[in-house]
């Protein structure tokens, strides 16, 4: 029942605010575990519990255990000044993988990661996506801020399924107002209203493009001009190309560029890579390689499978 | 909600027949009867189901909402938490869940509206966001829902025998007025109600069932299961439970403090 958090965890330090509210790093008094603690928004006088919230439970309970998604350890109701509060208990991660890669472009250590880094990364990034896609979850804003990182082990988790979704096939109009623009998937922009599994393995694209570039794939600023970025380097799609792309609600007609060489834009990554990720980038979401393929690509022969 | 039944939390809380509709110590003491309890539950659930024709959500949605008010009963007494507030609760919760908000506001002025004369039935938006906290955690928090819907549409097309849509529809509709969605795997239930209408409408799909193999004596069971509660429940569905049959039961229950 109604407990006062502060008699169970120890707030340490607030780490940043989630999509429904501010998150705290904590300290279970009785197990000394160091959680995250998710607090929902306090504006409870009217509608109850955010529905992002009660998504990210529902979510987290539907998918079963995985290394490398996020898990939610408890789910605690408090009081505060008379008034219902929810925290969500989460395993704590001492960064993300935005915060991880600033490191190594900033600086006076800014320096390339290291090429087996970032094949293991992405590597546990696929295992955690192939979990949540085979649950029949869509993450919807996978993005380097959602990515947690436990620096000392080398893990990478999922984390904040607050725009997740179970999807349903065939997919029906969800909102589309999702992903943060850079990472989000060119049917998304042009206003597709059936979409799947594929708007998350394109994030997965920009965020090992990112890994290999230290700084962002298509840094738009506008949908339109989010757009653009991808055209320019994968070349305007066409009806032979992408059919039914000129059907989109959102589509207009745009500079008819050609596909530029990927190698280009990721010159350090080794020639497998540059494959993996040109089938992760490819503008029609059914052309696009699934997280349990992606596994499976010679790139990562080289990885030692067995670790994880 | 998800494509996958099998690894999902709905899956792994399925129910022993024998451990959904037990009447809680609480209630017993009450003197309420199983039948009553039963009763309860049916009345309960068209509630459910008017408030949320007059709010206006989707099929699913009401669907979700009645299973998790039978969820919550075989879990807790009608004595203690009162179903007049945890059925537009569970609305007001299923409707977050399934991404298609209904304002609590909005919930209330319905529930005024459908239920003016009976002083019982009205609840303010505070007792709504107090009893959802609650629900919560009866629920364990385990809130998606599988529903017969979308197999029943998929194996209606694989039978070829999509003209029985609407007649099996309103068979599944009425599996909420139960507690199988708490027992059987979804897709068992939109078999069962197949089943049922093939029979009742003489189309002879003897040979795609025995394709299909799945466990006959199960969707059987689910089929006399739905066929018994039509022949003891002869519910008008339009006024739902008459009222000189439900007040007495519902009366046994404390009101509200």
């Amino acid at each position: 029942m109604e407990i006062n958090i502060v008699d169970k965890y120890e707030k340490l330090e607030k780490v940043g605010e989630g999509t429904y509210g501010k998150v705290y790093k904590a300290q279970d008094r009785a197990t000394g575990q160091l959680v995250a603690l998710k607090k929902t928004r306090l504006e409870m006088d009217e509608e109850g519990i955010p529905p992002t919230a009660l998504r990210e439970i529902s979510l987290l309970n539907l998918l079963s255990r995985s290394l490398y998604v996020v898990r939610l350890l408890a789910v605690e109701q408090a009081a505060k000044n008379g008034r219902p509060v929810l925290y969500l208990v989460f395993e704590f991660l001492d960064t993300d993988l935005k915060k991880y890669l600033d490191a190594y472009r900033r600086g006076p250590a800014a320096r390339p990661l290291p090429p087996h880094l970032v094949k293991n990364f992405l590597y546990q990034l696929l295992k955690g996506v192939a979990h949540c896609h085979g649950h029949g979850v869509l993450h919807r804003d996978l993005k380097p801020q959602n990515l947690l990182v436990d620096k000392e082990k080398g893990i990478l988790k999922i984390a904040d399924l607050g725009l997740g979704r179970a999807f349903t096939v065939p997919m029906k109009s969800y909102t589309h107002e999702i992903v943060t623009l850079w990472y989000r998937a060119p049917e998304v922009l042009l206003g597709a209203t059936h979409y799947s599994t594929g708007v998350d393995m394109w994030s997965v694209g920009c965020i090992f493009a990112e890994m290999v570039r230290r700084q962002a794939l298509f840094p738009g600023d506008s949908e339109l001009q989010q757009l653009l970025h991808i055209f320019r380097l994968l070349g305007t799609p066409t009806e032979d190309q992408w059919p039914g792309v000129s059907g989109f609600k959102d589509w207009h007609e745009y500079p008819q560029w050609k596909p530029q060489s990927l190698a280009r834009v990721v010159p350090t990554l080794e020639p497998e890579g540059v494959d993996l990720l040109s089938k992760m980038l490819q503008l029609d979401p059914s052309n696009r390689i699934s997280a349990i393929a992606a596994m499976e690509h010679p790139y990562f022969d080289s990885l030692d499978k067995s670790q994880f | 909600m998800a494509a996958n039944f099998w690894t999902s939390s709905h899956c792994k809380q399925l129910l022993d027949p024998e451990d959904v509709d037990v009447v809680p110590a609480a209630d017993r003491e009450r003197g309420i009867t199983p039948e009553e309890f039963r009763l309860v539950k049916i009345h309960m659930s068209s509630h459910i189901w008017r408030l949320a024709q007059q709010v206006k959500v989707r099929q699913r949605v009401i669907a979700t909402a009645v299973t998790y008010f039978r969820r919550v009963y075989t879990r807790k007494s009608m004595s203690e938490y009162d179903p007049r507030l945890v059925a537009p609760t569970c609305l007001y919760l299923a409707s977050k869940v399934e991404e298609s908000t209904v304002q609590a506001r909005l919930l209330v002025f319905y529930i005024k509206k459908m239920c003016g004369s009976d002083d019982k039935y009205r609840f303010e938006i505070k007792d709504i966001l107090e009893m959802e906290m609650k629900l919560l955690e009866a629920l364990d928090y385990y809130l998606v829902v599988f529903h017969p819907y979308r197999p029943l549409l998929q194996l209606l097309q694989d039978a070829g025998i999509t003209d029985l849509t609407q007649f099996a529809w309103g068979l599944v509709n009425d599996t909420y007025k139960m507690d199988l969605i708490l027992i059987y795997p979804p897709y068992m239930i939109a078999l069962a109600c197949i089943y049922i209408a093939s029979v009742l409408k003489d189309k002879d799909i003897t040979s795609w069932f025995e394709e299909l193999r799945v466990d006959m004596n199960i969707v059987k069971n689910i089929s006399m299961e739905i066929l018994d509660f039509y022949d003891t429940y002869k519910i008008d569905p339009q006024r739902g439970i008459p009222e000189d049959k439900i007040s007495p039961v519902m009366n046994k229950l404390p009101a509200k403090a």
